[in-house]
């Protein structure tokens, strides 16, 4: 009988908490400017109208440039900022991706836009199997095999000769016209940028993300809270190899050649942790900002010096300012600061 | 046998410069708990000190050895001021410290590759093509002094930390900071002295570097990934780890490369960095990491 009432009280508890979140939701919804991002998306997606009243292939290329680091970045993000694990060696998924769908295009003429996801799963099937390796350490030891990672990978990409080895595989360039010859690729970077934010949005705000977070902070205690660390940290390496695969499959059929010394290097693993700091890890709008931030930079420093050895100096210190002075990126440093405006509050 | 022999010596050979190479990334890494990604390419900074002055006016790279020692430890002391004495009581220090050293690394890279141009280079003192006959034996006139220099400066650092009272307090401030401090131990001098020669030895190990290797500013990355698997399969902190473990691959490197296919030695190192992570993370001589 005591039992029962128990029972009864507790479910009635439940109850009155799930009420009472609910109401808070709603209240949290109101004041959320949902509208930005939405807008932001339609004026995206009605951007490619330029195409007829001139050519706009360059601003074109920009935003799907910008728009394909954001899939990457937030994809990094999942385990960087969420849980935590800073990897350097996010290039491999890109890289695995890119090849999936590039032989699948060489061999069999399908094209990448289709295999896209395909090609996500299998970079997180690789990241899980990779992840139950090298997330058994922390802190720098697992820096440090991210980076060894990418130098196992290259070496075997390099001598890999089905794709290609180091001289790479050429894939068939499209036979579209001029004006519409990037409106595809334009297309799935931007539905795909979409699609990652609104993804990490859903994991930050699942029960999956809240272990995330909380073993981010301390995974013994999370452990001990009855989080299944291991589970948890492995899937979200997966689940962030996925995004940076997709990426990478699409990248490789709008770059129509794959080659290790494009996909392999550390300098696109490099890129993917800068913006999520510059823009603020752990955030959803984040890794955007720093898309945005990123690109907009390597085009005024391309621009203005041109030489790619400038270019990776220029990176390096933006990367050390930065850190020295915004550890918590726009995004995080304005937010702590009370004056993130509303429009880039997305988390 | 001959053969295994000399592949033997070759191996050892090799092995003395990159404990060389790893021992100040081991060093900084225990007094700080930095992870120096950045270390490599200072090596390389070192490397092209030999090569300018060996170039222009013809010094051989082992008498510029201590002027590269010197001009990379000062280069240390500024990076130090600079960059790492602020992040002391950053709350996520391990990771700040290597995103910062990696930046650093791209900067230095860039700068070199800027100045330099990313050719190989390689300095060639008369002693680097020439070898040593034993029977059937050679060995390789400048690697054979290379690995002995080197070794020579490590048994130099070990009884420099053993035997003196800076040692003394480098090796106090590894074992316990917070203790080390309120004995009076001065941890922020300690710390930039050994940062300080941490980067001396790099520039030092540049200087051997320029003459066993070819190298070009791009090369870091491959560095890195080589030092960092011998210092972790050494311990990460433990000097004497990080010779045993340098000797012991380059070694199994050399057999690899001469039995399976020169490129495979590199593999070797990075395979052994994912082995021992997931079967002993501690390393040979390491204390328990902060594990997962």
């Amino acid at each position: 009988m005591a039992a029962n009432l128990q029972q009864a009280d507790a479910s009635s508890v439940l109850e009155a908490r799930r009420i009472h979140n609910q109401k808070l939701a709603r209240q949290h919804d109101q004041t959320r400017a949902t509208w930005f991002p939405v807008a932001v998306l339609g004026v995206l997606l009605a951007l490619p109208l330029l195409q007829l009243t001139g050519n706009y292939n360059y601003l074109l290329h920009l935003v799907l440039f910008t728009a394909s680091y954001a899939v990457m970045a937030s994809g990094w993000n999942i385990i960087g900022g969420f849980a935590g694990y800073i990897s350097l060696g996010h290039a491999v998924f890109f890289a695995i991706g890119g090849y999936f769908s590039g032989v699948l295009l060489a061999r069999y003429g399908i094209s990448s836009l289709l295999t896209a996801p395909l090609a996500g799963l299998v970079a997180a099937v690789c990241g899980y199997l990779i992840g139950l390796i090298t997330l058994k350490v922390r802190g720098p030891s697992f820096i440090i095999s991210s980076i060894a990672l990418l130098m196992i990978a290259r070496i075997l990409f390099d001598h890999w000769e089905f794709i290609g080895g180091a001289n790479g595989l050429s894939l068939p360039v499209t036979d579209l016209p001029v004006e519409t010859a990037k409106l595809p690729y334009y297309y799935a970077f931007v539905l795909m940028a979409a699609f990652t934010v609104w993804a990490t949005y859903r994991i930050k705000h699942s029960k999956f993300g809240l272990g995330l977070r909380a073993l981010s902070k301390d995974e013994v205690k999370a452990e001990s809270a009855g989080i299944n660390t291991r589970f948890y940290k492995v899937l979200a390496f997966a689940l962030s190899a996925f995004f940076v695969g997709m990426a990478g499959a699409v990248w490789g059929e709008y770059l129509t050649y794959l080659r290790p010394n494009i996909f392999l290097i550390i300098l696109v693993s490099a890129n993917l942790v800068l913006m999520c700091i510059l823009g603020g890890k752990g955030t959803i709008a984040g890794p955007v900002v720093g898309a945005i931030l990123i690109v907009a930079f390597n085009e005024i420093f391309v621009a203005t010096l041109g030489a790619s050895e400038i270019n990776i100096m220029a990176t390096g210190f933006v990367m050390v300012l930065g850190l020295m002075f915004f550890p918590n990126g726009v995004i995080g440093t304005l937010a702590r600061k009370g004056k993130l405006p509303r429009v880039l509050n997305w988390d | 046998m001959t053969d295994i022999l000399q592949i033997l010596i070759l191996g050892l050979a090799l092995g003395g410069v990159i404990a060389l190479m790893g021992s100040g990334l081991s060093l900084v890494f225990g007094v700080m708990r930095i992870v120096n990604l950045a270390h490599p390419s200072l090596i390389i900074c070192g490397a092209y000190v030999s090569y300018w002055a060996f170039k222009l006016w013809g010094l051989d790279p082992i008498a510029t050895l201590p002027i590269a020692a010197l001009i990379m430890a000062a280069i240390g002391v500024l990076l130090y001021r600079l960059m790492f004495e602020s992040q002391a009581k950053s709350a996520r220090y391990s990771e700040m410290t290597v995103l910062l050293t990696f930046a650093l690394a791209m900067i230095v890279e860039g700068f070199l590759g800027a100045a330099f141009t990313n050719t190989q280079r390689v300095t060639s003192p008369d002693y680097a093509t020439d070898a040593f006959f034993i029977g059937s034996l050679f060995i390789p006139k400048g690697q054979f002094y290379a690995g002995v220099v080197s070794l020579a400066i490590i048994g130099a650092l070990t009884l420099f930390l053993n035997y003196s009272r800076l040692g003394y307090a480098i090796r106090a401030t590894t074992q316990n900071r917070e203790a080390a401090e309120l004995l009076g131990v001065n941890v922020n001098l300690i710390s930039m002295v050994a940062f300080a020669i941490g980067i001396g030895l790099a520039g030092a190990a540049g200087s051997l570097v320029s003459f066993v290797f070819s190298f070009f500013p791009a090369k870091q990355w491959e560095w890195i990934a080589m030092l960092m698997s011998v210092v972790v399969l050494g311990g990460m902190g433990s000097v004497l780890g990080t010779v045993v473990a340098s000797l012991l691959l380059s070694v199994v490197a050399a057999f690899v490369g001469t039995w399976v296919g020169a490129t495979w030695s590199t593999m070797t190192f990075f395979l052994a960095l994912f082995v021992i992570l997931l079967i002993r993370p501690q390393g040979l001589f390491g204390e328990k990491p902060e594990l997962a």
